[in-house]
């Protein structure tokens, strides 16, 4: 049956993506096995080049801004682990439905299985990464359990609204493809401007960088809790607004323009 | 009980320049926008255009037409893959599209592992895979390929495995593009065997073939495309006849 687009029909849609865990878990799941097939070390690749990454780029940064290294180390390192999932989820949406395209055409799965796909696929490779905090907390102590667990609301809060983004771009992309070179080229100005090799406090001058980046309450609520600090109200209150303008306009959207993807792709 | 009712559908397929892709482009057109700019070098092709008919229970529709006609289109909007720009279709039972043997399946997965993907995509749960894969096996005579990476298999063996597995899905509305195309003469009879089974179970079964003989012998409907128009619909002999006299007027000339 054919409906027209409305944003009941829109939820509707999300709603069946969702109940189609099984399908995307395994997409998800077969694009890091293919990625590393035939590897060594397998998907632990993922894990010793971020690894080496935080061991270098710490030593270096925590160097050149005279930090201590037992607190410097595990900011760095938990903050480019957190990272990884963002820029994974942000950059690799843009191809969830360009890339999929075979199956898009010959399936009506439902297209929310394909951004779902993506984001499993960072979180498996999150999960690969979170060795190194766990490397981290060893070398440099644990932080303590009453703040830590807040680390899991904030990263739950966090993915969500990746997720109502990586659906904007896989759409935006599968019209446009200029859209994937874009996002990447913001993602990697967030990097610098978000606090992730340097303190909120580091920064004197150019407060409104932070105050106008809302990467910056993401962070917070994910990573501090793992570094022994509790994330503040404004962070959270910024990551719970974000969701609640966020998802919406998502659904609208794919309301608007899911049923044209297949033309697209 | 099964059924497909197409009204009025009509398709028009937008096709993208490489430029017209950009953003740059349609940035630009905003100071301008009149139908000229709009238009710049989008182009939309009218894949069908007003194509009405409807199906019941047991029937098997030939679909047949020039390349270019329409035929994959037109599955591909029975399988609500495509929404069409008008028109509505109303289509009642499950459906299962094997609309190109080559998409659909992973390259680097077993076939075993394929038949688990292609459940999961047709929302089949999770009992199914255990419950018919023995059978799948045995339909597709792949042996012990069927543990071998597909990307390992030759065409007429996706083509065995893929349909095997649309075969054994309890398929109401079955939808099959040019599939029975490879395989070797033997599949060839079995799958044309299977196809009347699935049809005589209360199904529906609409199936492009380019061989009119095929057609003959598997379906009692046929419906002619003609750049995306019905030229004809009817009794799968009458419509046949005159699709062959038409071909072999354009031959002659």
């Amino acid at each position: 049956m054919m409906r027209a687009a409305s944003v009941g029909n829109g939820l509707q849609d999300l709603y069946h993506g969702l109940g189609s865990f099984r399908l995307w878990t395994l997409l998800g799941w077969l694009d890091i096995r293919q990625r590393y097939a035939r590897s060594m070390l397998g998907p632990f690749w993922i894990t010793l080049s971020m690894g080496v990454m935080v061991g270098s780029m710490g030593v270096v940064y925590g160097t050149l801004f005279g930090q201590k290294m037992a607190q410097y180390l595990p900011m760095v390192g938990d903050g480019f682990v957190i990272w990884g999932l963002i820029s994974g989820i942000l950059n690799e949406s843009c191809g969830a439905y360009i890339n999929n395209a075979n199956y898009i055409r010959q399936n009506n799965a439902g297209l929310w299985v394909y951004v779902f796909q993506v984001a499993w696929r960072q979180a498996l490779m999150f999960a690969h990464n979170a060795v190194i905090s766990l490397a981290l907390m060893l070398a440099f102590g644990f932080p303590s359990l009453t703040v830590a667990w807040l680390a899991l609301p904030g990263l739950l809060l966090l993915v969500a609204n990746l997720v109502w983004m990586g659906q904007i771009f896989a759409i935006l992309s599968a019209r446009y493809r200029d859209v994937p070179q874009m996002v990447a080229a913001v993602v990697q100005i967030f990097f610098y401007v978000t606090p992730l090799m340097w303190r909120p406090d580091m920064l004197h001058h150019y407060r409104w960088i932070l105050t106008y980046n809302p990467f910056g309450a993401l962070v917070d609520i994910s990573r501090s809790p793992l570094l022994g600090a509790a994330p503040s109200a404004q962070s959270w209150l910024v990551a719970a607004g974000m969701a609640v303008v966020g998802w919406p306009l998502a659904v609208f959207i794919a309301s608007k323009k899911l049923h044209l993807i297949a033309y697209w792709v | 009980m099964p059924h497909i009712e197409v009204k009025k559908i009509s398709i028009e397929l937008p096709v993208f320049e490489v430029k017209a892709r950009s953003l740059r482009r349609e940035l630009a057109a905003i100071g301008r926008r009149n139908a000229i700019a709009a238009q710049d070098g989008k182009v939309t092709v009218q894949a069908l255009s007003d194509v009405s008919f409807s199906l019941r229970r047991g029937e098997r529709l030939g679909l047949i037409g020039q390349n270019g006609a329409g035929k994959t289109t037109l599955l591909r909007a029975l399988a609500g893959i495509y929404r069409p720009t008008s028109g509505t279709i109303i289509r009642a039972g499950r459906t299962v599209p094997l609309l190109d043997i080559t998409l659909g399946l992973d390259d680097n997965s077993t076939g075993r592992q394929n038949i688990r993907l292609r459940g999961l995509f047709m929302g089949l749960p999770r009992q199914w895979v255990a419950e018919h894969e023995a059978e799948i096996s045995a339909f597709s005579e792949l042996g012990d390929y069927l543990d071998m990476p597909v990307r390992t298999y030759s065409s007429g063996m996706r083509m065995r495995l893929a349909f095997s597995i649309a075969m054994s899905v309890q398929a109401d509305i079955l939808l099959l593009d040019e599939v029975l195309g490879v395989g070797d003469s033997a599949f060839q009879a079995k799958a044309k065997a299977r196809l009347r089974e699935v049809a005589g179970r209360a199904g529906i079964v609409v199936l492009a073939l380019h061989s009119s003989a095929a057609i003959m012998e598997l379906c009692d409907k046929a419906l002619w495309l003609q750049a995306g128009s019905v030229r004809m619909i009817g009794k799968c002999h009458d419509v046949v006849r005159e699709y062959d006299n038409f071909m072999h007027h354009r031959l002659a000339a």
